[in-house]
């Protein structure tokens, strides 16, 4: 008897096991998220950068334009898209699968770098941004706070290179996988 | 009679000497007026124009940071690396200018590695007093696929002004350039004022 409840239990499990490695993608948290998403999965996926928004803040066009540009070199290195589009580029409607990255000024604390040679902890630049990845039709599958600032060492524009190496690195440690839809979804509720 | 001619003839002479010094006076007065007006605006769009430059970002297939000369010629701004082939682009491309000031460091890494070392923490009153200001000059053009770039140099206090006035003068907007001027000083005053 007891022989047999335990060859039952063993089953049970196994079956379970079998059930979970078997459709690894269809926990029920997950079907509504991979479902309401229109893009394909299994393609690979490419990113347009628009200019930065300044939001309310009085930051220098200098700065704009350095996020702007640093983000697409940073977005470039990490490979995780096919292409890396400008705002404007033409071929933008011929390419499937086209994510938009979005990013606003939230916060911008003006340095100087004088000052932070003389005193170390005064005079940091400092950049809040909240970054969101549209799909075509409007949708968002990611939205982030970033961070990029200069502390020690660096001329004030140092902090959008920081930014855009952060804003980068948070689109691919997200669980984002770049081509997963519903790993992109996930990385939505984040 | 006869005295009243003669009074009459001897004014004549006293009348055109004082019109001889009036027409001087009015030829000098309009010439320095156009020597006035031909030093204010100096800027001739078709001359070629060239100035030392820092490229901090932004044109493709030349380095960050790297100094060279910035130059307008025709319809084209070049930039040359020292020994390197000038990368150009359209000026008719161009869409608008922005001129700010930023108050940097002299001396680049040697420097900061120099006063990092220095005792007694002497790095730090070298620091107070070796910074320079530089006028930044940020460009938004449009390139050949239709997508907006941006490129940025750095420049010598003064230069900026020229060439922003030579790129003003070949017909690039720089609607927006002051404003951004001025209203960086407010910030910059209000954040010296908390």
């Amino acid at each position: 008897m007891k022989t047999s409840r335990r060859i039952s239990w063993i089953i049970g499990v196994a079956a379970i096991l079998a059930t979970v490695v078997a459709f690894p993608g269809r926990l029920p948290g997950q079907t509504s998220a991979a479902k309401s998403s229109g893009a394909t999965s299994g393609s690979p996926m490419s990113v347009q950068v628009d200019r930065v928004d300044p939001g309310e803040s009085d930051l220098a066009y200098s700065f704009q334009v350095a996020i702007y540009e640093n983000l697409i070199e940073e977005l470039n290195k990490t490979k995780q898209f096919e292409r890396v589009l400008r705002e404007g580029d033409r071929d933008a409607g011929n390419v499937p699968n086209l994510l938009i990255l979005r990013t606003t000024i939230e916060k911008y604390t003006p340095g100087d770098e004088t000052r932070r040679a003389v005193t170390t902890v005064s005079g940091a630049t400092k950049l809040t941004v909240r970054s969101q990845l549209f799909t075509s039709d409007g949708k968002i599958v990611l939205e982030r706070t970033v961070n990029g600032e200069v502390r020690f060492f660096g001329s004030n524009l140092q902090a959008t290179h920081n930014l855009a190496r952060n804003i980068a690195k948070a689109i691919q440690q997200s669980t984002w996988s770049g081509s997963e839809q519903s790993s992109a979804m996930l990385g939505a509720q984040f | 009679m006869n005295r009243l001619f003669v009074r009459r003839n001897h004014r004549h002479p006293y009348f055109d000497g004082r019109a001889l010094i009036g027409l001087c006076g009015l030829w000098f007065w309009f010439g320095l007026g156009g020597l006035a007006q031909s030093t204010a605006s100096p800027v001739n769009a078709s001359a070629p124009f060239s100035t030392r430059a820092t490229h901090l970002l932004g044109l493709e297939n030349t380095k960050s940071n790297c100094d060279g000369t910035l130059s307008l010629q025709g319809n084209e701004l070049q930039f040359q690396q020292d020994g390197k082939p000038s990368v150009e682009l359209e000026i008719t491309s161009v869409r608008h200018i922005f001129l700010n000031e930023e108050s940097k460091q002299v001396g680049g890494l040697p420097m900061t590695l120099g006063k990092a070392a220095a005792p007694y923490g002497a790095g730090r009153v070298v620091s107070l007093f070796a910074h320079k200001n530089y006028d930044i000059l940020t460009l938004e053009y449009i390139g050949f696929d239709g997508g907006v770039h941006g490129v940025i140099f750095q420049l010598s206090k003064g230069q900026g002004d020229l060439v922003r006035n030579e790129l003003v003068a070949r017909g690039v907007s720089s609607s927006s350039g002051e404003d951004q001027r001025t209203k960086q000083s407010t910030a910059e005053v209000r954040r010296e004022n908390k």
